[in-house]
């Protein structure tokens, strides 16, 4: 399952992501995709996430976001879909 | 019907160097049939997926021992959108054409604009991230003075740079500057370029510079 972790400022993502790399559960510090915040900002994708929801409450996450991709067939453009999470 | 063909011979070649030799053939046309050659399982695999991106088709994999022959049909040009006209009461002017898609995008420093240097390297990682989610990308992104940084191990960036390598966007890092800041050994995506190719291909145009 991967997560989107939503968090207070830019420098709060930054900050958590630095707190979490080189931990088991990967982190990608992204851009917040357009549905779920139109302003600009950024977000930590969490690959795998099952188990990490605590550690990223920890770190200052505000929201979590379930991500769901969904493609047409191997080399289509994968669409994203968000839904809160729990 | 007599297909023509054209061939690429990406044998001996690494990754992604078959793939960007065949999306630079598919851009340049002028045949209807593309057959490239590899002789290594990751190429071959390379190949056909981008093939995919590109929405060609791949009409057929032929394996002889450790070569592979795959043929690819390009995807047809677009229709022309033309109005048709009708003489009717006059109407909203026509829309200007879209700019064309720029080729090449210039990075000249290891982060977006001046003001505050994390958030300028911030901004450099947002934007390579939103580059391998775009449809269509660049030909090529040329690296020089900072720039070169986010090529090198350790960098930040370099996971995107290496996404979009796999789609066939070729990195070049000006030589001069990686020697300067002594990271010549330390390139770990794309490959070292110098002057006289670079400007020769700032030159041509159609150049998006951060």
């Amino acid at each position: 399952m991967d997560l989107i972790a939503t968090f207070p400022s830019s420098q709060a993502a930054l900050g958590a992501e630095q707190a979490l790399k080189g931990e088991a559960t990967p982190v990608e510090l992204i851009p917040v995709p357009r549905q779920i915040r139109s302003d600009c900002g950024f977000c930590l994708l969490v690959q795998g996430a099952e188990g990490a929801c605590e550690r990223l409450r920890a770190c200052g996450a505000q929201e979590l976001w379930r991500v769901t991709a969904t493609q047409a067939g191997p080399s289509s453009r994968k669409v994203y879909s968000y839904e809160r999470y729990p | 019907m007599n297909d023509t063909r054209r061939t690429v011979d990406a044998r001996g070649q690494a990754c992604p160097q078959p793939v960007i030799l065949t999306r630079k053939a598919l851009a340049e046309g002028g045949f209807d049939l593309l057959e490239v050659l590899v002789d290594d399982a990751s190429s071959l695999e390379n190949v056909v997926r981008f093939v995919g991106y590109a929405k060609c088709a791949v009409e057929a994999v032929e394996t002889e021992g450790t070569t592979s022959r795959i043929l690819i049909r390009p995807a047809p040009p677009a229709p022309a959108t033309a109005e048709p006209r009708v003489f009717a009461t006059p109407g909203p002017a026509p829309a200007p054409a879209p700019a064309p898609q720029p080729a090449t995008v210039f990075i000249a420093s290891a982060g977006i604009g001046a003001g505050d240097d994390q958030l300028a390297a911030l901004l450099m990682r947002a934007f390579l991230y939103t580059l391998t989610e775009s449809e269509t990308l660049p030909m090529r992104i040329i690296l020089m003075n900072g720039g070169v940084r986010l090529a090198v191990e350790g960098s930040e960036s370099l996971v995107n740079l290496r996404r979009l390598a796999e789609r066939g966007v070729e990195i070049l890092a000006c030589g001069t500057c990686l020697e300067f800041y002594q990271l010549k050994d330390a390139l770990a995506v794309g490959r070292v370029s110098n002057m006289y190719e670079i400007a020769g291909l700032l030159l041509q145009g159609r150049t998006l510079s951060l």
